[in-house]
């Protein structure tokens, strides 16, 4: 027997030129559907001026990241039954931290150019991944073999950083990520990227990115162990390249 | 189109100091930045009293007395409890920042700041 | 589309914030747990009377030993130097430009440069005062 709940979907509203405001939607919503399909019903039966983001519906493009009761969460795997119950409110908010285009979907250009900036591999050799059970040693021609890499670029991370609140120019959790993932000794260049104000000295260790990130790609411990790569560079050369 | 709403700005730091909706790191962060602010701004204070030393024993026993005030008392031991919460998960940073107990950072919070919450309940004991 | 945001992200890193300083407040952040408890210690709980340094005349009989002014301008140094880099990390943190962050650079360092002058001279005025 398929369980029915009614539901309240508040969501975010903001066009151009208009202060924002939040909608509210009764729905008929089934406990073990997605946060997106009841945002998809919303836009398809009650109002089509709505404005969101989703493409692949699982978890493989990034585009469906919101808020949802406050929490960041990628919307096409976050189950209805795990944010809210029967007769409650579920409350969907975009991002934090990137200016809103229009209701949910907000410009996420300044979070592509960084990624860019510090050469962010969207496939790495497998032999340069990290993966569970790796063999102990690879075989020559294993670097062949690529893998996606773990990183969505949804923008979580961007959205759950205390200092992405106050500080636009910080590069973010997901490009220190990148960074860290190519590592300063293959692409030294990145030093002088990460090594400055709004690199990797930025982070204050509050977790929030890892706790929030759907890809497991933990950027806190990254940005922790791409601050020891730096310290070791600098150390280096400061006693001549030993 | 006004798109400088939703946007990162300086003037959002209060968002620092209220962990709405956040987890346990972001509440380690925000009580981090609030005993550095507070232990900074009684560091010079401090600092500055300590001149009334230069003074003599009439200026600097006159303002011991005015230190048995409750309210003080209080204060002091604001101190010490700020002193304990930022060090011990400062502790916490110095070690993740070193990559030791990364995948476990919410057990190492929690398991400081019992640690903090025991030592202040041994130092008011032994204050009152 | 307008564009609200800068073409091209990255500029030139701004100077200052570098490893160092970071480097500087994680040594001196477990150093001073230690000097603390040492500080706080010797403060509140030895001296002649048994809660402590209590009156002008425990102090400066205490600041005798040349041991404790060691200390304590280690403490001083240690304290003053983590809490501004600390201090001057959250004012990065809220995106000051560049002149405004040479303006904090600077009163941060003579703050800093003058509370120690200061702390050193007023241990050193204390220490003396027991020699009459």
């Amino acid at each position: 027997m398929t369980e029915s709940w009614k539901i309240t979907l508040r969501m975010f509203r903001q066009k151009e030129n208009q202060d924002s405001h939040f909608d509210d939607f009764q729905m008929d919503v089934k406990p073990d559907e997605y946060v997106l399909d009841a945002v998809e019903r919303a836009w398809a039966f009650h109002d089509r001026t709505i404005c969101f983001r989703h493409a692949c519906h699982h978890s493989t493009c990034g585009a469906c990241g919101m808020r949802v009761n406050g929490v960041e969460k990628l919307t096409c795997i976050t189950l209805i039954r795990d944010v809210t119950h029967h007769g409650a409110t579920l409350k969907v908010e975009p991002l934090r931290n990137f200016p809103v285009v229009s209701d949910l979907a907000v410009d996420m250009g300044s979070f592509y150019r960084k990624m860019e900036a510090v050469g962010a591999r969207a496939v790495l050799p497998v032999t340069e991944a990290e993966i569970e059970n790796p063999p102990s040693k690879w075989d020559a021609d294993d670097s062949q073999y690529i893998r996606l890499s773990d990183c969505l670029e949804c923008g979580l991370c961007m959205s759950a950083c205390p200092i992405m609140a106050t500080t636009p120019e910080y590069l973010g959790p997901a490009p220190l990520a990148a960074a860290q993932d190519q590592g300063l000794k293959r692409k030294p260049e990145l030093l002088s990227i990460v090594d400055c104000e709004d690199g990797v000295w930025r982070c204050h260790s509050a977790f929030e990115c890892t706790a929030v990130c759907p890809s497991f790609v933990d950027p806190a411990r990254r940005i922790m162990n791409l601050r020891t790569q730096v310290v070791d560079m600098r150390l280096r050369k400061l006693f001549g390249k030993a | 189109m006004d798109q400088t709403r939703n946007q990162p700005s300086a003037g959002k730091f209060l968002s620092w100091f209220i962990p709405v909706g956040r987890q346990v790191g972001g509440w380690a962060f925000a009580l981090n930045r609030l005993t550095a602010i507070g232990l900074t701004v009684y560091l010079f204070l401090h600092l500055f009293i300590l001149g009334k030393l230069a003074q003599g024993p009439g200026a600097y026993d006159q303002f011991l007395e005015l230190t048995e005030n409750p309210l003080i008392k209080l204060g002091e031991w604001a101190v010490v409890v700020a002193v304990l919460l930022h060090g011990l998960n400062g502790i916490r940073i110095v070690l993740t920042s070193f990559g030791v107990g990364v995948t476990r950072q919410r057990q190492l919070f929690f398991g400081f700041m019992i640690v903090a919450l025991l030592l202040i309940l041994m130092f008011t004991v032994r204050m009152y | 589309m307008s564009q609200s945001t800068s073409s091209s992200y990255i500029s030139a890193p701004r100077p200052g914030e570098t490893s160092w300083l970071w480097l500087i407040k994680i040594v001196t952040g477990p150093l001073l747990i230690l000097v603390f408890i040492l500080h706080l210690t010797v403060n509140h709980y030895i001296g002649s009377l048994p809660s402590g340094l209590m009156t002008y005349a425990d102090v400066v009989h205490y600041y005798q030993n040349p041991i404790i002014p060691a200390i304590e301008i280690l403490f001083l140094i240690t304290v003053v130097t983590h809490s501004l880099i600390g201090l001057r990390g959250i004012i990065l943190d809220m995106n000051p430009s560049r002149p405004v962050l040479r303006a904090i650079n600077w009163f941060f360092s003579l703050l800093g440069v003058f509370s120690v002058i200061y702390g050193i001279w007023l241990v050193l005025a204390i220490a003396s005062k027991g020699g009459k």
